[in-house]
């Protein structure tokens, strides 16, 4: 049998992963379409070149933000559902957008400049990026129902 | 002697000889000086981005009061009071140039105004300029300012960092070069005017941060110093009418690692003349033309923040063939860098507690 704690660090090791990934790449079309819009041409190697080069330049400093929002999101989530007994599959979503959410804005209010991620400047790239999260916390509910099954 | 490392674009090495200078600290305790000007009596005056002018007198003491009659300006994190320049006639009309953020942080840009000095404080002051739109943020606003020789005046414009696109847009001044008449006019050959959709200030587009700007009236060329983000600040010589491409071209990345743009140059925009990766952060700059160290005639000198440095350009035919890292023993950021009538160097470092410092030769 895993041990208790086993299972929840697995599924948080994975809701970094797909976190970070998926925003990593999300925030990459997002540059990439300001740059588009401006009437540059991207061509799919260059997309896929830019998108590979921020895995490697953006994901860790990234993913160091996921992880310090989603170690304060998933648990809190797990103690909050004695009050809020919200199936987990939408709870455990839920709580890591609300918590990168918060992450992006004590950053933007730290940093010295006024956002710090460029994709999160419009609404639609911020709801895009906590999509990601979202993700995240879906794989972190399923990690958690199949220990529970 | 000292030797830089390999990563610079532009062709640096460096074994010159070190210039024997000294360097002396004129004045101490200046919250975040950013510009001086020198008067004609030998005094300076000295902006504080707090929003104060201060006056060095002619025996280099920093007089108490700051100068009277400043406007009010926005100060918070780079906005605040930026350039003096004094206007070419000073001597007879008293008239100085001032750069500064107006606004508040949610509606803010960069103004420039003109008021008439008589050694004591400032009155009949008016606003030239004010670049729009006003934006949120108190990031990236340019306000270095040179004279050109046919009496007009190019004010350097910064993109409010959120904006970045916008400094491809020549329907606003967002990253940008604007020239205006001493007066505060359009004049009427600025190389946008026929365009109807662009604003008639306009001298050159697609910049970021322009914090560094001289006229070499030797070669008749204007240069400039932009903040890249991660890397790709940029040395530039300025063609009326240009683009330089930001943000659509750079060499550097964004300050969390992602790429901005995929192109680092692209064939419709001007490439810069040298670019700094890793980045220096380069503030004030000047040319060298002076009796008291013959071995700098002719180069440029960059300050640099984070650099913590003046960089010295060695130029041939306008190409920059060295490079030469000073006065990194001060351990300052260093804001501002001029040439004093006396033909030493004046440097600014910011801090909180910021020093006017004066190089002079060693002997």
């Amino acid at each position: 049998m895993m041990a208790r704690w086993k299972t929840p660090l697995l599924g948080f090791v994975l809701a970094l992963l797909v976190t970070t990934l998926s925003g990593s790449l999300i925030q990459t079309q997002f540059n990439l379409a300001a740059i588009a819009a401006l009437g540059a041409e991207i061509s799919l190697t260059t997309r896929l070149g830019t998108s590979a080069q921020d895995l490697l330049g953006f994901a860790p400093l990234y993913a160091a933000m996921v992880a310090v929002a989603l170690a304060v999101a998933l648990p809190l989530a797990t103690l909050g559902w004695r009050w809020l007994p919200l199936p987990p599959g939408l709870l455990y979503p839920l709580a890591a957008a609300l918590g990168l959410w918060l992450a992006f804005t004590i950053a933007d209010a730290l940093a010295p400049m006024p956002t710090l991620i460029a994709a999160t400047r419009s609404l639609s790239g911020t709801l895009a990026m906590l999509g990601g999260a979202a993700l995240g916390g879906l794989v972190y509910a399923c990690c958690r129902a199949g220990r529970t099954s | 002697m000292k030797r830089l490392g390999p990563w610079l674009a532009a062709p640096l090495l460096v074994g010159l000889a070190h210039a024997d200078y000294r360097l002396e600290t004129v004045v101490e305790g200046l919250e975040h000086p950013w510009s001086l000007a020198f008067l004609p009596d030998g005094g300076m005056l000295v902006t504080e981005r707090p929003g104060r002018l201060r006056l060095v007198d002619t025996d280099g003491e920093l007089r108490e009061a700051p100068v009277a009659g400043v406007p009010e300006v926005f100060a918070e994190a780079q906005a605040g009071l930026f350039e003096v320049m004094l206007a070419p006639d000073f001597a007879d009309s008293g008239l100085l140039y001032l750069s500064y953020a107006y606004g508040d942080l949610s509606a803010n840009n960069t103004c420039l105004g003109r008021a008439r000095f008589n050694g004591e404080g400032l009155s009949a002051g008016e606003v030239l300029f004010c670049a729009s739109p006003a934006k949120r943020g108190a990031s990236h606003y340019g306000g270095r300012m040179a004279l050109l020789p046919d009496e007009t005046l190019v004010l350097t414009l910064g993109d409010g960092f959120d904006y970045r696109e916008q400094a491809q847009n020549a329907g606003n001044h967002l990253g940008s070069l604007v020239r205006l008449t001493l007066d505060g006019r359009v004049p009427d050959d600025n190389p946008f005017l026929g365009d109807g959709s662009a604003r008639p200030e306009l001298y050159s587009i697609g910049h970021r941060n322009v914090q560094g700007i001289v006229y070499d009236d030797e070669r008749d060329e204007l240069l400039i110093n932009e903040h890249g983000p991660r890397g790709g600040d940029e040395l530039n010589r300025i063609q009326p009418g240009a683009n330089y491409g930001w943000p659509l071209t750079s060499h550097g990345v964004d300050y969390t690692g992602a790429r901005i743009t995929p192109f680092r140059e692209l064939p419709a925009f001007t490439p810069p003349l040298l670019h700094w990766t890793p980045s220096i952060a380069p503030s004030g700059m000047a040319l060298y033309r002076g009796d008291a160290f013959p071995d700098w005639q002719g180069d440029l000198f960059v300050s640099a923040l984070a650099g913590q440095q003046v960089r010295r350009l060695i130029r041939e035919e306008g190409r920059v063939v060295e490079q030469q890292a000073l006065f990194e023993e001060l351990g300052a950021r260093i804001r501002d860098v001029r040439v004093g009538p006396d033909g030493y160097l004046y440097l600014l470092t910011d801090h909180a507690e910021g020093a006017l410092v004066r190089v002079v030769p060693e002997e």
